[in-house]
């Protein structure tokens, strides 16, 4: 019933587009974590103005769609202020995805880092430890063990998540997907590839994040 | 001291160069970004990464006459008014119809494609045999294209359950999910000639379109519209357009 012969000449032709599809993964998850412990750490120490700051900004890119940001950012706002136009589709997509996901990510950072029991605090705080070694010394170690799962879990959704970069004019491997099934008409076949290439590489990382995080509970092993 | 007569003409033609150059920048360059989605079988779409259809064929046609490089631009259908709009692209070679709300936007080429809007089904569904039978049914027509509008001036119109697509109509109705789409002639018949999908059309077209290719309505885009258009206009006549339509459909659609 499928038909083996089509799926098998499509790999290559699919799988060349794999790249961009995890560069654009890869540099927004990078710059989203930056993004994220920063926007967590302003909420934590409730930095005055800065935290109203962060509080607006993770209620918009919680609380509207991805694709609604893309489409704000690439066809709306290049109306109104017209340099804007020399942003690519690729770099429009790689800076939704992070501010949207940073939104996301900072809670869960933030959830990591209020997680930290208090005794921990008090104990660096008597030793004379200032706020900054408290963070860097105590508290993020022992956050990054708590929030790595979550943290993973945004990552697979992104790299999902980039197939919304073709509504941007960036052929990545669903957009090639589809203009390809357009040409055949062979949807299952064309869908289904797909769906394994994503959830080969899905699962290549699942492998990687059970391998850190036995590498972050050494600490913790008895 | 008047300056030599070669030195003068090198000047000349450096400075023609240079404002050549500001000015190519300023406005369009020798490349004509040319938007479509890639996923219109036949008039664009992709086999084994290399894009391919009558629209592509067209494009590089008018290429070669007037000079430009053609670029094209794939994107989602729906994102292609988006990247005409803040001048991404020049112009969408996407069997574009020319519409009155679409006229106040933009400026049109003359048409290079005649067609109809036509009702299809899955194969073996006779209740539906045209566009006054689709009153209670639901009824398939693809995001941003102006099928759905033109179902929405039928008399008929409140009864018609309208589902708006982003991509797949034919799968959707051959797989019975959907009872009918509505699309061009043209490539409906393709569609099912082509790809054995179990759909027929039913009916006769219920609309005559004409397609066009959509400038934005601005000096350089009213300037690149009248290159392009007098490059179909002479494709028109040297009877390449005719030559292109029969490659791709077996019969002449440049023709009302």
């Amino acid at each position: 019933m499928l038909n083996l012969e089509y799926m098998w000449g499509l790999l290559p032709v699919l799988l060349r587009y794999l790249p961009l599809t995890l560069q654009m993964a890869t540099i927004a998850m990078c710059f989203a974590l930056i993004l994220a412990c920063l926007l967590a750490v302003v909420r934590v120490s409730k930095v005055p103005v800065l935290n109203g700051f962060s509080l607006l900004f993770i209620s918009f890119f919680r609380g509207t769609p991805l694709l609604v940001q893309l489409f704000l950012f690439y066809y709306g706002l290049p109306q109104l202020i017209s340099s804007l136009i020399a942003i690519t589709g690729v770099t429009a997509a790689v800076l939704g995805l992070t501010l949207h996901f940073s939104a996301y990510m900072a809670e869960s950072i933030r959830a990591a880092i209020v997680g930290i029991d208090r005794s921990q605090t008090e104990a660096a705080l008597s030793i004379g430890m200032t706020q900054s070694q408290l963070m860097r010394r105590i508290i993020l170690p022992q956050a990054t063990r708590v929030a790595t799962p979550t943290l993973m879990n945004y990552f697979i959704d992104m790299i999902k998540a980039t197939s919304l970069a073709f509504t941007l004019g960036v052929t990545e491997l669903m957009g090639a997907t589809q203009k390809e099934a357009a040409g055949s008409f062979l949807y299952l076949e064309a869908f289904l590839l797909v769906a394994l290439i994503y959830w080969a590489v899905v699962e290549v990382l699942s492998w990687g994040q059970r391998r850190l995080e036995i590498y972050l509970n050494k600490a913790y092993q008895r | 001291m008047p300056l030599p007569r070669k030195l003068t003409t090198t000047l000349a033609a450096l400075s023609l160069s240079v404002a050549g150059g500001l000015f190519a920048a300023t406005a369009y360059a020798d490349t004509l970004r040319v938007g479509m989605s890639g996923g219109y079988f036949p008039f664009t779409f992709v086999e084994q990464d290399e894009l391919k259809g009558f629209e592509v064929d067209v494009m590089n046609a008018v290429g070669e006459i007037t000079g430009d490089e053609i670029e094209f631009v794939t994107a989602s259908f729906s994102g292609l008014a988006g990247m005409l709009e803040s001048g991404r692209i020049d112009t969408i070679a996407n069997q574009i119809t020319i519409t009155p709300e679409r006229e106040a936007k933009y400026v049109f080429t003359e048409p290079y494609v005649y067609d109809g809007a036509q009702v299809v089904v899955r194969a073996g569904n006779d209740s539906i045999q045209g566009v006054e039978d689709l009153s209670g049914k639901s009824v398939a027509v693809n995001l941003g294209s102006n099928y759905e509008q033109l179902l929405r001036e039928q008399p008929n119109a409140d009864d018609i359950d309208i589902r708006t697509y982003e991509s797949n109509i034919e799968q959707d109705v051959a797989l019975g999910r959907v009872e009918a789409f509505v699309m061009d002639r043209v490539s409906a018949t393709q569609v099912i000639k082509e790809k054995g999908l179990p759909l027929e059309l039913a009916g006769q077209p219920f609309s005559t379109i004409e397609n066009a290719l959509p400038f934005r309505d601005d000096e350089a885009g009213r300037e690149l519209r009248d290159r392009v258009g007098a490059a179909l206009a002479e494709l028109r006549e040297n009877g390449e357009l005719r030559e292109i339509s029969e490659k791709w459909f077996n019969t002449d659609i440049t023709q009302p």
